[in-house]
């Protein structure tokens, strides 16, 4: 952990010492641990959180935390004690996440690449425009295959095979192994289109998009891209946040589209955002008032995530496109419009993480997210845990991208262009 | 002075309640109660006096690490203007004006508010509200005694000529208002609300409270005053509805 690594420095103290919490650190610790396990206690939807003897859970877990020889090991304690409700939403972000993006310290440096776990391999779906990636050469369905020296693959092969570990959550972690501080470069080893080892060095620079912040969550770069493949208007954002840019960027979009034949709504790698702008996109898409999304249930109260019909309008037909990274709000969008036959959704199944949450400091200055209520798609069904299924399914292939195709966006221009039935 | 709560619901939502406790003393009618706190908070000459009142203010969620500013415009008899500006979420407007209620947001859009939001609306936008509880209630009862944050308070329920009932608390001691109970109104649902008030200051010849803690849906924020300007000419435009919502009433 980097702040107790520079304090130490510092002190010039030893790493015994250093692993030794003081008695205000493990205070500090206990104090996180107490609030993590009431406000779950007092907001989770359910009175006995997943069914738990929520009081035995404390028990057992207070004494570890006391224990922990430092605040790392008593953010484990708190993670393990998350684990057990076995649902998403919960998290723990360490106070140096947060340092990192406001000092610039480390991390925020991205090379430009996205990536998806295809076939047991990171392979590369898209290369940001002006990025150091772009820059070395990098193309998309190029497999990569070691960063900073490491080996991806026997680790990918390892975690694809544990059920509990999400493609979301790998590929963060392998986004998370290319990040660094900004000016810096990262060495990757790639398979390129012949299957060919190329290494390169590439520099990292600030994410693609602007920094928006929302109360206690990490700085998010969000981006937002829309143009024309033939008569049917593309939209792209990477985040449901940044209210001004994202749904400015749509109501102008649907404005200059209104011939459109069609509208295709890329949420692929779309982890979500705020809740609300699932209601505020949405409404751009309906006409009709009082239609919902679905439905918030938390233990006091119920809220429904009503569409208001806004200008202006696309009446054509729209194509959501989705991935096992399309999560939380675009699994909310996407599930809605489905259910409300609005939308035909394209793609592979989604992230199935979909329960409202909120972020909050801890007294040791850890950001903890908790999912607050339940969720359930119009359709009935709770996305928590299934996600949405594609009408059409369809799977994105190192081949295709080597090729500089896009399967899934084929299908929908495809469906658009036959004229929906 | 005007809370604001409902239109919070996209960020949060449910409140707690507070424990009951037996009144075994005759309880003052609740008419009493309520013509008192006109009387402590500055008296029936001193709302008489009041014509137009301009506020601005700091919006908190705390807990979620959320901070904005509001500002709001009021003129007699009923024409309300406000405007919340959280970064990240941007602007969401409300208004009242010609027994129309409206609201427009980046995140949501324009619409036109109907049925009991339309109500809750309307009655927020009465300026001088509680000179005026007579002409906004058709009943007024003292329902017990509770305590509100270690002031002991009358419970007084207060039902509305079209709506729901609304729960206020006012201190037996001072005679102020110290909570208000309501079921705030949304098309997103009905949602559990309580509005704490604190701090009760002199704002231009009115006590009023400079700190308001709303909870609903299991979220809190506060809202603490920090200007209030009084009897200043408002630009009738002010309160002029947006192209938007125009549109929405020619439908």
């Amino acid at each position: 952990m980097r702040a107790w690594g520079a304090l130490c420095a510092a002190l010039a103290i030893s790493l015994t010492l250093c692993a030794q919490p003081d008695a205000a650190q493990r205070q500090l610790a206990l104090d996180s641990f107490e609030r993590v396990w009431t406000t779950i206690r007092d907001t989770h939807w359910e009175k006995n959180p997943a069914g738990l003897d929520w009081q035995a859970i404390h028990d057992e877990f207070r004494p570890k935390v006391a224990k922990a020889a430092n605040m790392d090991e008593a953010r484990v304690a708190i993670r393990e004690m998350l684990a057990r409700l076995h649902q998403t939403h919960f998290a723990l972000f360490p106070a140096t996440v947060y340092d990192a993006v406001r000092e610039d310290s480390a991390g925020p440096g991205a090379p430009g690449i996205d990536l998806r776990i295809l076939d047991k391999q990171a392979v590369v779906t898209g290369v940001d425009p002006g990025s150091g990636a772009e820059r070395a050469g990098v193309r998309p369905g190029w497999a990569i295959q070691n960063v900073r020296g490491m080996d991806l693959s026997p680790a990918i092969r390892a975690l694809t095979s544990d059920p509990s570990i999400s493609d979301l959550s790998l590929t963060r972690a392998v986004l998370a192994r290319l990040s660094g501080p900004v000016g810096a470069k990262v060495s990757v080893a790639f398979l390129d289109g012949s299957n060919r080892r190329v290494s390169l060095d590439l520099e990292l620079a600030e994410p693609r998009g602007a920094p928006a912040e929302f109360g206690n969550l990490p700085v998010q770069h969000v981006w937002f891209e829309t143009k024309r493949i033939e008569k049917t208007a593309y939209i792209r954002f990477n985040l449901f946040l940044d209210v001004t840019r994202v749904i400015d960027g749509f109501s102008k979009a649907i404005a200059d589209c209104r011939a459109c034949d069609g509208l295709v709504i890329d949420l692929r790698g779309n982890p979500g955002g705020l809740g609300a702008m699932a209601m505020g996109i949405a409404g751009f898409l309906v006409d009709k008032p009082g239609l919902r999304l679905g439905t918030m249930y938390m233990r006091t109260a119920t809220l429904n995530f009503v569409i208001n019909p806004r200008r202006p309008s696309f009446a054509g037909p729209v194509a959501i496109l989705i991935d096992a990274e399309s999560a939380s709000t675009s699994e909310i969008f996407a599930g809605g419009l489905k259910d409300l036959a609005r939308a035909r959704v394209f793609g592979t199944r989604s992230a199935a993480a979909a329960l409202p949450s909120l972020i909050e400091r801890l007294p040791n200055g850890d950001g903890f997210q908790h999912a607050i209520a339940n969720y359930i798609s119009e359709g009935g069904q709770s996305l928590e845990g299934s996600g949405v299924s594609p009408d059409v399914e369809v799977k994105l292939t190192r081949q295709a991208l080597l090729a500089g195709r896009d399967p899934v966006l084929e299908a929908a221009l495809d469906w658009i262009r036959k004229g929906p039935r | 002075m005007k809370l604001i709560y409902a239109p919070l619901l996209f960020l949060c939502a449910a409140s707690a309640a507070v424990s009951a406790q037996a009144a075994d003393e005759a309880l003052p009618a609740a008419e009493t109660i309520l013509d008192r706190f006109i009387e402590v908070t500055g008296g029936k000459t001193a709302y008489e006096k009041r014509k137009t009142e301009v506020v601005t203010g700091a919006v908190e969620f705390a807990a979620a690490g959320i901070k904005g500013s509001v500002v709001s415009y009021a003129e007699e008899p009923s024409k309300y203007y406000s405007a919340l500006d959280i970064p990240g979420v941007g602007k969401v407007e409300m208004g009242v004006n010609n027994g129309v209620a409206w609201e427009m947001s980046a995140l949501m859009g324009a619409r036109i508010k109907t049925g009991e939001e339309r109500n809750q609306a309307l009655r927020e936008a009465r300026m001088n509200a509680p000179y005026h509880w007579r002409e906004l209630y058709s009943k007024a009862d003292t329902a017990g005694v509770e305590t509100v944050n270690g002031d002991e308070c009358f419970r007084v329920v207060l039902t509305p000529k079209e709506g729901k009932p609304e729960t206020m608390f006012f201190s037996k001691k001072s005679g102020l208002m110290r909570k208000t109970a309501m079921v705030a109104s949304s098309p997103m649902g009905d949602v559990p609300a309580e509005i704490l008030a604190d701090d009760y200051k002199d704002f231009g010849g009115l006590l009023a409270p400079a700190k308001t803690t709303q909870k609903a849906a299991g979220q809190e924020f506060t809202v603490t005053v920090e200007s209030v300007k009084v009897n200043e000419a408002i630009p009738p435009d002010r309160f002029a509805m947006p192209d938007e919502v125009k549109a929405l009433l020619k439908k």
